[in-house]
């Protein structure tokens, strides 16, 4: 019984060691840029930081496109969790320069060691160089200093940023569709987001824009039940449902009013799912 | 690909369920004939009783039996030329094939059509394939038309039930092979038919197969006008085998299969590219007149459809789509008779099944990605039964007839894709649904050969998975895109019918008048929030409880001989109605009388038939119904046996439509009509 025993308890308490062992592996905190692409790292000199930049997938689009920030102190390599982080996209066409909408840090503490922001690029990069400066303001040092990198920009097969030239009051306003970026039947987040256009270089939220949605499938001349509208949240968001009764090619037309001035009744965005 | 995943996938989790599903069955059987044994007394009589006069109302069984039987001896009679026939049913028509039951103008989920006691659910969105279809009249021992107070005995409905029961292997005992092999030819569609049945038995086993096969090209309607797009062609084959274990038990296995393919529907803006079903049920029955659980049997069976429309073949297509659709049903049911004290029966009946439903639409654009959707998003619907029936005589003259059955149906949408989908319209949690039915039916003999009854009932009825679930259904009949109603409630019916028969010898004359007040009736209304999908229709419908309607009728039959070779028949049946608004309802046949007399002389036999019909031009124009004119057709049907050696021939010849009428009747859909001057010959050897 005893020489059953013996063996019996070994191998139970290997399976102990295994399986805790194994635990403590679970516990160990994941990469947070786990399904991210690094695009570039470099240092903002001036605010002894290095700059990790990541993004989703492996392009970057014309439109709203989301950047993540890793930041790391030049000298001891540990992660800095507080700072402040300021964009400035640019585009440089030769003759001229201009900037596009962008969206910093929200706050200046990471979100889970990352500093999420995004670039709303109103172009690709065929007519010229983006390229983003990553202003840092290290607040363990207090100092401050910048990063740029050049960005390459490129149509999707379906534009999800579009501009059009307002009826009621001349502006220039650039309308980004951000959600659905992953289309189903049945029914989706819709979010999108306005920015006008104030000079060249200054691209603000708009939250004046009233909007109805009116999804349609060209090829069959039908539309979609119980969508709904969006309204806006904040920073010039703008969130509603759009519902998809299957799949195939989508037209989402967006008329735009200004209190009960038509604004635009003629941009679309078209989603192949 | 997905399907074969689901199916995998699956299989566990089905087997749980049905293992589930046996032991609650068991429970309640079990449960029941603790019951019954419980108050069961010696009884003074032996005499057996026909089940009819239990299950069945007792005056309808034996005479619906006689006119399958009389309209049988057609043998180039297809199941539906045999049910529009009877006198309760009518057949809605989108094309020369597969035509849907109706029952005093209830039909689809009004009304249950089931084979053997099974059910099995169509594949198709468009109702195509009825399970009618799938019997063909070699393998049809008996067709039960169960109304009002029987009618929801084996289903909970509220428009009553068609039981198609499967012919059984014969114990000749001879070791030897027989059968009847038959050929058939038909001018109208060119069409050809062959089927053949065996049977063997030796011992304690009796085994039987059958096959059909049929081709029919496009008819020819009355004017000589061809129909395009009204051919089919089909296979039906089946394998019973039947082992008598003792006297009174037997134990039974069968199979059955039929495909059709290139089944044009005129009606329809497409055809069938191919229908196939599947079936298969093994089941135990046991008859000992001497106890007082005289009648019992138990089965348990599974089936399947798998159904495809084809446009390829139609011209101007404005977008050619794939609309592939299944049904899985599988089942079990144990049904017992019991004679109490008192000459009292009951009849006792526990069901289970569950039917998984799913049917798609690809729409394909050249440059696009294909268009995807469900149009029956996967859904399951189990459905767990409970009837009796108890009959009371209260004394040698007056009996009565309790009759109960309550059904406790769960509806649920199982695929992620479904509720994904079903969510932009309605709910899609599902539901669970408690279905009541109640009845009573009084019967009074009067002298020797008048006999009368008066019955009232209280029926319940679930809406189906197209009702709930449709997905812009298009129904070519009024045009529009129908969507269903995720919250629709149960339609419910209060019916009373009055029947009086007379008997004497062989002649039976057969009356019944009937009346249902219906509420919560389930119909399409136009919905303008809604916009089309299907290119060309009108609008969008979503089925709806209206308030109310009403259904009344009568029909009668008679069976005459006035001499031993000689047979009248006739049946005659109206219907009307209408909802609260005083609208007619949609798809109520009109009056209409099918009379035939049979002069039988030795081996020949002679019959000449007449149908008439008058118009109906009681329509609801919002379900996009028409006047349909009156007509009157007359058949002539000849018949010669012999025996050759040792073998009996059979030759039989007829025309049909004499007059070569063009006509249509109501319930035909899409303004086509039906075929003209039609000459067959068939010929049948049994050996």
């Amino acid at each position: 019984m005893k020489k059953i025993l013996l063996p019996l308890l070994f191998i139970v308490s290997a399976f102990l060691i295994l399986f805790t062992s194994c635990k403590k592996d679970d516990l160990q905190e994941p990469d947070p840029a786990q399904g991210l692409t690094k695009l570039t790292e470099g240092y903002a000199t001036g605010a002894a930081a290095k700059v990790e930049v990541y993004v989703k997938g492996n392009t970057i689009n014309t439109g709203y496109t989301k950047f993540y920030i890793a930041l790391y102190d030049s000298v001891s390599g540990q992660r800095m969790d507080e700072s402040h982080i300021h964009l400035t996209p640019m585009m440089d066409m030769g003759m001229m320069q201009h900037s596009a909408p962008y969206e910093n840090p929200s706050s200046g503490n990471a979100v889970n060691h990352l500093f999420p922001c995004s670039v709303v690029f109103i172009m690709p990069s065929t007519g010229g160089t983006w390229t983003l400066k990553i202003q840092v303001h290290n607040h363990l040092n207090g100092k401050e200093g910048s990063l740029t990198i050049p960005v390459t920009v490129t149509d999707p097969v379906k534009a999800t940023i579009k501009s059009f030239t307002s009826l009621h009051d001349g502006g220039k306003y650039f309308i980004s569709m951000i959600e659905p970026s992953s289309p189903k039947v049945g029914i989706n987040d819709m979010e999108m987001a306005i920015y006008k256009k104030k000079t060249m270089m200054e691209f603000p939220a708009d939250s004046s824009l009233s909007v109805t949605l009116t999804p349609e499938m060209p090829t069959m001349a039908h539309g979609s039940p119980n969508n709904v509208n969006p309204v806006h949240t904040g920073n010039g968001h703008y969130k509603g449902k759009v519902n998809f009764t299957m799949t195939g090619l989508w037209r989402l037309h967006l008329d735009f009013m200004s209190g009960t001035a038509v604004a635009d009744s003629t941009l679309y965005f078209d989603t192949e799912f | 690909m997905i399907t074969g995943g689901q199916m995998v996938a699956g299989l566990p989790a089905i087997n749980f369920f049905i293992m589930k599903r046996i032991v609650a069955l068991l429970f309640i059987v079990t449960n029941a004939l603790w019951l019954a044994a419980q108050n069961i007394q010696e009884d003074d009589s032996t005499r057996i009783v026909q089940l009819g006069e239990v299950v069945i109302t007792g005056k309808q069984q034996p005479q619906s039996q006689r006119l399958v039987n009389f309209f049988k001896a057609n043998q180039s009679a297809t199941l539906e030329d045999i049910i529009s026939r009877l006198p309760e049913m009518s057949l809605i028509r989108r094309g020369a094939y597969g035509m849907e039951p109706s029952i005093r103008s209830f039909s689809g989920g009004q009304i249950n059509v089931m084979v053997g006691g099974m059910r099995i659910h169509g594949a198709c969105t468009d109702k195509m394939d009825p399970a009618s279809i799938y019997i063909e009249p070699i393998n049809l021992e008996n067709l039960q038309v169960q109304t009002t107070s029987n009618g929801f005995f084996n289903g909970s409905s509220v428009g009553g039930t068609v039981n198609m029961k499967m012919a059984e292997p014969d114990f000749l005992n001879n070791g030897k092979v027989t059968g009847i092999i038959s050929s058939g030819y038909q001018t109208a569609a060119n069409a050809f038919f062959q089927s053949a049945r065996l049977n063997y038995s030796s011992g304690k086993w009796a085994f039987r197969t059958s096959g059909t096969y049929r081709n029919s090209k496009n008819y020819r309607s009355g004017g000589g006008k061809e129909i395009d797009f009204s051919q089919y062609e089909k296979v039906n084959y089946s394998l019973s085998a039947k082992y008598q274990y003792d006297r009174f038990t037997s134990f039974h296995a069968d199979l059955l299969g039929d495909d059709g393919w290139n089944i044009g529907y005129p009606a329809l803006p497409m055809d069938v590219g191919y229908a196939a079903a599947r079936m298969a049920s093994v089941s135990i029955n046991r008859e000992n007149p001497g106890k007082a659980l005289y009648k019992w049997e138990t089965k348990v069976y599974a089936n399947r459809v798998d159904h495809s429309m084809d446009d390829t073949k139609r011209p101007s297509v404005p977008m050619h789509m794939d609309m592939p659709g299944e049904s899985r049903t599988y089942g079990m049911y144990s049904e017992g008779n019991y004679r109490l004290k008192n000459k009292q029966r009951l009849a006792i009946r526990a069901d289970i099944s569950s039917t998984f439903l799913k049917a798609s639409m690809t729409m394909y654009q050249t440059g696009q990605l294909p268009m995807y959707m469900l149009t029956w998003p996967d859904n399951r619907k189990d459905q767990y039964g409970l009837s009796a029936s108890w009959q009371i005589p209260i004394d040698s003259l007056l009996s009565l007839q309790l009759t109960g059955r309550t059904d406790l149906i769960n509806y649920r949408l199982v695929s992620r894709e479904a509720k994904d989908q079903v969510s932009i319209v309605g709910n899609n949690t599902g539901r669970k649904d408690l279905l009541k039915n109640l009845s009573v039916l009084m019967t009074r003999k009067m002298g020797r050969n008048f006999k009368t009854s008066v019955s009232l009932s209280y029926t319940e009825r679930m809406p189906t998975a197209g009702e709930l679930y449709g997905f812009y259904l298009f129904n070519a009949y009024d045009g529009y895109d129908y969507i269903g109603n995720t919250v629709l409630k149960p339609e419910r019916s209060l019916q009373a019918e009055v029947a009086g028969s007379f008997q004497s010898g062989m002649t039976r004359i057969q009356l019944n008048g009937y009346y249902s007040k219906m509420i919560d009736y389930i119909t399409g209304e136009v919905e303008p929030s809604l916009s089309t999908m299907t290119i060309d229709a009108k609008g969008v419908k979503s089925y709806l409880n209206i308030s109310g309607a009403t259904v009344a009728g009568f029909e009668a039959s008679v069976i005459v001989s006035p001499a031993v070779n000689t047979e009248f028949v006739s049946t005659l049946r109206y219907t009307n109605g209408r909802d609260n608004d005083k609208e007619p309802l949609p798809f109520i046949a009109p009056f209409k009388n099918i009379s035939s007399a049979r002069y039988q002389w030795q081996k020949f036999f002679a019959q000449m038939e007449y149908e008439a019909a008058l118009p109906q031009s009681r329509i609801r124009e919002k379900a996009g119904e028409r006047v349909t004119a009156g007509y009157f057709l007359l058949h002539a049907r000849l018949g010669y046996n012999s025996l050759l050696f040792k073998n009996r021939f059979d030759i039989q010849a007829g025309m049909e439509n004499i007059f070569d009428r063009e006509y249509r009747e109501h319930l035909d859909w899409g303004n086509i009509p039906r075929p003209g001057r039609n000459v067959y010959l068939q010929l049948k050897v049994q050996f």
